[in-house]
């Protein structure tokens, strides 16, 4: 079996639930994902998926649209289902997201259940899988905590709520979480790759944050002017057209010629409000939209030539989507994983290394 | 003096990444994340006091000792 993919619309969870099931079929898995629309009760879809694969660990979250080979969807629940010959070991557990010094206990507990600690596990052989309660503002120090203990890579997303921006969900066997992150150890065991894909090019300016208050995600100065002002101009646009540029002019945290984007979100008095953390000092590059479709399937494409991927589980930006559907692209980028079997969704931010934004992370599982 | 920012953040990354370069590159982005570039400091970089507490108490968090 190895890797196996579902999807359902139906509205009613047990319904949606044995339309999963029958999907997949007589399969016994090591490890099933679903990413579930918010309309479905968390406690109960949670409950249900669990009831119909006792024998597998289940893991998933609450979303803003989920994608699954060949489609963006809403309002549905997908799956994946993954077998021994795919995945040879996974270990979970949740991270209440009250202190990041929560994640070292969790880590100290899954790495000793695979016979390590979490410094000494192998980044060539486990990979960590990662969904946040989306609404939580704790990735950025959950994140660095994990990495403080771990040189494997993580990877993942924040769970969404279909804009509602309300309440997000994490789940792990039968259970649903709020202010909690799943966090598993795969050992993929056939090798995996990752995707961190962004659709930008630089705009030729700089912006560095002089003022800011981190906890808040808040900017209130770049390079010594009023936060909004300073970056109406580097976009070359009036103050009052500023918000407007956020999803096509976001700024970048420069890796190299790597961005971790850095999204803003809305526009306070004279200070910018972003997704994800803007540290003090550190100058950031102000980013120009390009084309998602063509960078993803490009990039997707390279992968799969240089080693042929079995599945793709796709945590891609709420952003990214909500800029697909306004070029009526969703259809099409859908079928870039049209002969790949993938699931994912849309998130409220995506994890590789850190926290960022518009931005595509996958965890590729080779063939 | 000079360099010693520099050489702190050598330290921390062989340390960290045992000559493993794609660990190595993934702690360069680490310290980024964390607001410590390690591309703007060179052997003629003053020895800051304030950007050496930082590097020093970054690699307390990543559990790794550094002499000053």
């Amino acid at each position: 079996m190895s890797v196996k993919i579902a999807k359902s619309q139906n509205s009613v969870i047990n319904s949606a639930v044995d339309e999963i099931r029958a999907t997949l079929g007589d399969t016994n898995p090591a490890l099933v994902l679903f990413f579930a629309s918010s309309t479905y009760e968390p406690g109960e879809i949670s409950k249900a998926m669990k009831k119909v694969f006792s024998s597998s660990t289940v893991i998933g979250c609450s979303t803003a649209g989920e994608i699954i080979s060949g489609h963006m969807l809403t309002n549905s629940v997908v799956a994946m289902a993954l077998d021994a010959d795919t995945i040879s070991s996974v270990h979970a557990g949740i991270i209440p997201l009250e202190s990041p010094a929560n994640a070292d206990t969790t880590l100290k507990s899954l790495s000793g259940a695979v016979g390590s600690t979490p410094i000494a596990l192998d980044p060539a052989k486990y990979v960590g899988l990662i969904l946040f309660d989306g609404l939580s503002g704790a990735e950025e120090s959950t994140m660095e905590r994990i990495g403080d203990l771990t040189n494997i890579q993580v990877i993942g997303g924040s769970a969404g709520d279909d804009l509602a921006f309300s309440k997000t969900f994490v789940y792990l066997d039968g259970n649903a979480y709020t202010n909690t992150a799943v966090f598993a150890i795969l050992e993929p065991k056939k090798g995996f790759d990752i995707i961190k894909t962004q659709s930008f090019c630089s705009l030729g300016k700089k912006l560095t944050p002089t003022k800011v208050d981190t906890a808040t995600r808040k900017v209130i100065e770049f390079d010594g002017k009023p936060a909004a002002v300073a970056y109406a101009e580097a976009v070359g646009v009036p103050l009052s057209e500023a918000a407007s540029r956020f999803m096509k002019n976001p700024v970048g945290l420069m890796a190299g010629d790597e961005p971790f984007v850095r999204s803003p979100q809305r526009i306070e008095g004279d200070a910018v409000y972003f997704y994800c953390q803007v540290r003090e000092g550190l100058e950031l590059e102000v980013l120009s939209s390009t084309n998602i479709i063509s960078d993803t399937r490009i990039l997707l494409e390279e992968k799969n030539r240089t080693a042929p991927v079995e599945a793709v589980i796709n945590f891609n930006c709420i952003l990214r989507t909500l800029q697909l559907r306004e070029e009526g692209k969703e259809s099409e980028y859908g079928k870039i994983f049209s002969d790949i079997p993938t699931i994912g969704f849309s998130t409220y931010g995506e994890e590789y290394i850190g926290h960022i934004n518009q931005t595509a992370t996958m965890l590729l599982l080779l063939k | 003096m000079a360099g010693k920012v520099k050489m702190l953040i050598d330290s921390l990354i062989e340390q960290r990444s045992q000559g493993n370069e794609a660990i190595a590159s993934t702690t360069r982005t680490k310290l980024l994340l964390k607001g410590v570039n390690t591309t703007i400091f060179t052997d003629d970089s003053d020895d800051d006091p304030a950007a050496i507490n930082v590097i020093l108490q970054v690699a307390n968090e990543m559990g790794i000792s550094l002499e000053v």
